[in-house]
């Protein structure tokens, strides 16, 4: 079992690295597309992985990772199970604000509303930034990919006076009270 | 140095702390100097080492593959070499046997290789369970359809996955051939089958594009029953029907080659019987060239 | 004309899409190209049909013109109806040596002599199939010309596909068959759907199958995208793995479209809590059916997208493996 760890590796001048990680491997791609194309000051990386453990041949070669992105597709059980599985093979440090979940298809009429609120739950108890993305969009696309790569630049140290750690106190998510008493109801 | 002589009433030791600043800036700058020297040396030193590293395992490489190309053609002239020979050669080298080993096997793949160059199979490990041979077939020189058999190795020879059309009766020569015990002489079968099959096509299709004048009336997938109508020149030009069979299903040329016609006189006439010969003898699209050039049809 | 004619004549335009309608009649050799002129195609269906009727009844049609007209229709589009897979067993020695006029001699000796108030018509059609039209009859009636039988069989290879076969003609066209085509025995070859090319490419192999080489050429990537300096993928070769894995279970290219596949599972029903169910000597049934436009290709994309593990399980791999697409599952496996 390897541990991908934050601080292993040294920054490389101007440059800030993304992990992308889904099951499906179908949004990621767009997305990373996306935020390659996007105009920014600094040189951006996105890696795609299906799934952690990352393989360890590529360890040599691997950048030093400034934000994981987990991404789950909510119409899909899989998904979430193969999130929560992979979230074992991260370094605690990473939790310190570079992670962030990015759930997809939120508004599907065929989502179980129980899904939603165990992410949420999940993503809560790690501290973590959830964001909601519109993956069939040209411009939903545009949006989430603008988000991720304003939290990246903040997680590769690019804005001064800011770090993930301080980023995330302020916009990690939250599960209100209310949930578990709605689902009492 | 130039501020100290401007400014020579200033206090001496103002001056004496300049000097050992500059003098402790020399000596950083040194220290920087020499370790840049020892460092490169220690680079080329480095480079140095595994170059000649690097130059052993060429070389030991080099004569690993000398005595083995040396084995292989003593494999080769001999066919079975005798253990001392090898002994003598390698002079009692601890990996003789090795390499032995290893000269048989690329022995065994070139001859593999040159097996499915002469239209033989070519056979591959699949993933775990079994093999898959591939069955090339080829017509007059040209190569048409690879037909592909994966084959299930586990405890009992089994046919797993194939793209042989289903005309061809495998299953019968599974059955009929010692499939477990003779898997070649099985795939000799096949191969020749699928070789008459695809050159039968390959003349029906030749016939068609070659010549316009003869039209196919009937064929059938297997290509064993070829129906041709053509005009027999004459005082009165006449159709004329032939039908050739290919009752033996691994030959490309026909068993029987029957002629009808309104004029009943010409099934029987010499001239005919002649054609017929050629027809038995010769693959249909070349015969019909031969017929055309004598006249015999037009 | 009577007025069973009139009505077969009637339902059979009804079936014909307004589209198809002009080509379908073109090809009747019955109705000559003037009289097709005479006909307006922009005439809402039911006067056209009434034109035609007419004009049928000045030409002295007969049941044998109404039959050619449908078959032609059946023959060019084979989509619209249902299609079942038999498959020939046992061949016999001379088996591959039938010949088309023979068994289209044998097959109406052998049929009419199960059942002599049938009504048959066999046709070839340009790629090498025959198409065999039954309209049955019995003692008592006339051959039903509104629902006949059709079955497709295919010289010197053992499948036959059959629509339109009721229980009780079956052991009679099967019977026919068998001993037509020179085989032993013939069953059911669990394979059906709508697309009678590509139950056939399925059950012949006339589909691009992927097996391994010495030699890969590099599959094609689909939808393939220029890739960025910028963007690596970590798990390259698992996904290329996949996508081989996935070709070799079902194919390249396009794959015969097939609408469902149908696993019936057969079990004992083991459950100490529940002892009504696990003392019955009854089976326990329970029934998973795939649905899809293009089942092949959607299994293919699950399995190369991940959404399936790999390798592939031999169930699915089976339907392209055992050209089969109905499945019961008993406790000792498939």
């Amino acid at each position: 079992m390897s541990l991908l760890k934050p601080f292993s590796k040294l920054p490389e001048l101007n440059t800030a690295n993304i992990l992308l990680v889904e099951n499906e491997e179908q949004f990621q791609q767009i997305l990373a597309e996306t935020i390659v194309l996007l105009k920014k000051n600094v040189n951006v990386n996105v890696r795609l992985a299906r799934s952690l453990p990352l393989p360890i041949e590529n360890e040599k070669f691997r950048p030093r990772i400034d934000l994981v992105v987990f991404i789950i597709n909510l119409t899909s059980e899989l998904s979430y199970q193969s999130a929560e599985v992979s979230l074992k093979f991260l370094d605690p440090d990473y939790f310190l604000g570079k992670v962030c979940f990015l759930v997809t298809n939120a508004r599907n009429a065929s989502v179980p509303p129980e899904r939603l609120i165990s992410v949420r739950k999940l993503v809560a108890s790690l501290h973590c930034p959830l964001l909601f993305a519109e993956d069939q969009m040209t411009d939903g696309v545009n949006t989430a990919a603008h988000r991720l790569l304003a939290i990246l630049k903040v997680t590769s140290g690019h804005v001064p006076m800011a770090t993930g750690l301080y980023l995330s106190s302020l916009t990690r998510c939250t599960v209100p009270s209310d949930i578990d008493q709605q689902n009492f109801d | 140095m130039a501020d100290a002589m401007e400014e020579p009433r200033k206090d001496v030791l103002v001056h004496l702390n300049m000097l050992e600043m500059k003098a402790n800036h020399l000596a950083v700058k040194q220290q920087e100097v020499w370790q840049v020297k020892v460092g490169r040396e220690e680079q080329l030193n480095a480079t140095l080492q595994a170059l000649i590293i690097k130059r052993d395992q060429l070389k030991a490489e080099l004569k690993a593959n000398t005595s083995l190309q040396n084995l292989r053609t003593l494999l080769d002239k001999t066919n079975a070499p005798c253990e001392r020979d090898v002994e003598d050669m390698e002079n009692g080298s601890e990996n003789s046997q090795t390499l032995l080993l290893m000269a048989r096997h690329t022995q065994l793949k070139d001859l593999l290789h040159a097996h499915h160059l002469i239209g033989g199979y070519n056979v591959l490990l699949t993933k775990g369970k079994g093999v898959c041979v591939s069955i090339a077939t080829a017509y007059e020189g040209l190569y048409l359809e690879t037909y592909n058999l994966e084959i299930n190795l586990q405890c009992k020879i089994r046919i797993s996955r194939h793209n042989i059309p289903p005309f061809i009766p495998l299953e019968t020569m599974v059955k009929q051939g010692n499939m477990q015990t003779d898997i070649r002489a099985f795939l000799d079968t096949l191969s020749q089958y699928l070789n008459a099959y695809v050159g039968r096509r390959q003349q029906l299709h030749l016939v068609k594009e070659i010549h316009n004048s003869v039209q196919v009336m009937e064929s059938n997938a297997l290509c064993t029953i070829l129906v041709l109508m053509f005009t027999v020149p004459g005082e009165k030009a006449r159709a004329a029907l032939c039908t050739l069979e290919y009752n033996d299903h691994t030959q490309c040329l026909p068993t029987r080659v029957l002629i009808e016609s309104e004029d009943t006189a010409l099934a029987s006439s010499p001239q005919w019987k002649k054609d017929q010969a050629l027809l038995l003898e010769t693959p249909v699209h070349r015969a019909l060239v031969t017929l055309k050039k004598k006249g015999s049809i037009a | 004309m009577d007025q069973s004619m009139k009505r077969t004549l009637q339902r059979l335009i009804r079936r014909i899409p307004f589209q198809l309608l002009k080509t379908t009649l073109s090809k009747w050799a019955h109705i000559l190209e003037e009289d097709l002129l005479l006909l307006d195609f922009t005439q809402p269906k039911c006067l056209f049909t009434e034109n035609l009727l007419s004009l049928c009844e000045g030409k002295g049609t007969t049941v044998k013109h109404i039959t050619e007209l449908e078959m032609i229709y059946i023959i060019e589009n084979p989509n619209q109806v249902m299609w079942r897979a038999f498959q020939l067993l046992d061949a016999r020695e001379d088996a591959p040596s039938i010949e088309l006029t023979q068994f289209k001699e044998q097959f109406k000796a052998h049929l009419t002599e199960l059942n002599s108030h049938v009504s048959i018509k066999i046709k070839k059609h340009t790629d090498e199939a025959v198409w065999i039209r039954i309209a049955w009859g019995d003692n008592f009636t006339k051959p039903n010309h509104l629902k006949p039988t059709y079955a497709v069989h295919h010289l010197q290879t053992p499948y036959v596909f059959v629509t339109g076969l009721t229980v009780k003609h079956k052991p009679l066209l099967n019977q026919a068959l068998v001993l037509t085509t020179r085989y032993g025995s013939i069953k059911d070859a669990s394979l059906s759907g709508r697309n009678l090319v590509a139950i056939r490419d399925l059950l012949m192999r006339q589909y691009q199958q992927v097996f391994p080489t010495k030699h890969p050429k590099p599959l094609q990537e689909k939808n393939h995208v220029p890739t960025n300096p910028n963007i690596e993928k970590e798990q390259i070769e698992n996904t290329e793995n996949r996508l081989q894995m996935a070709c070799e279970a079902f194919g390249d290219g396009t794959l015969p479209q097939l609408q469902k596949a149908v696993y019936q599972l057969e079990t004992k029903f083991r459950d100490n809590s529940n002892r009504t169910l696990t003392g019955s000597d009854e089976p326990f049934r329970g029934v998973v059916e795939f649905t899809s436009t293009n089942l092949l290709e959607s299994l293919r994309h699950a399995v190369s997208s991940g959404i399936a593990s790999t390798p592939v399980t031999p169930l699915l791999s089976s339907i392209t493996q055992k050209g089969r697409n109905y499945f019961v599952v008993t406790d000792k496996g498939v």
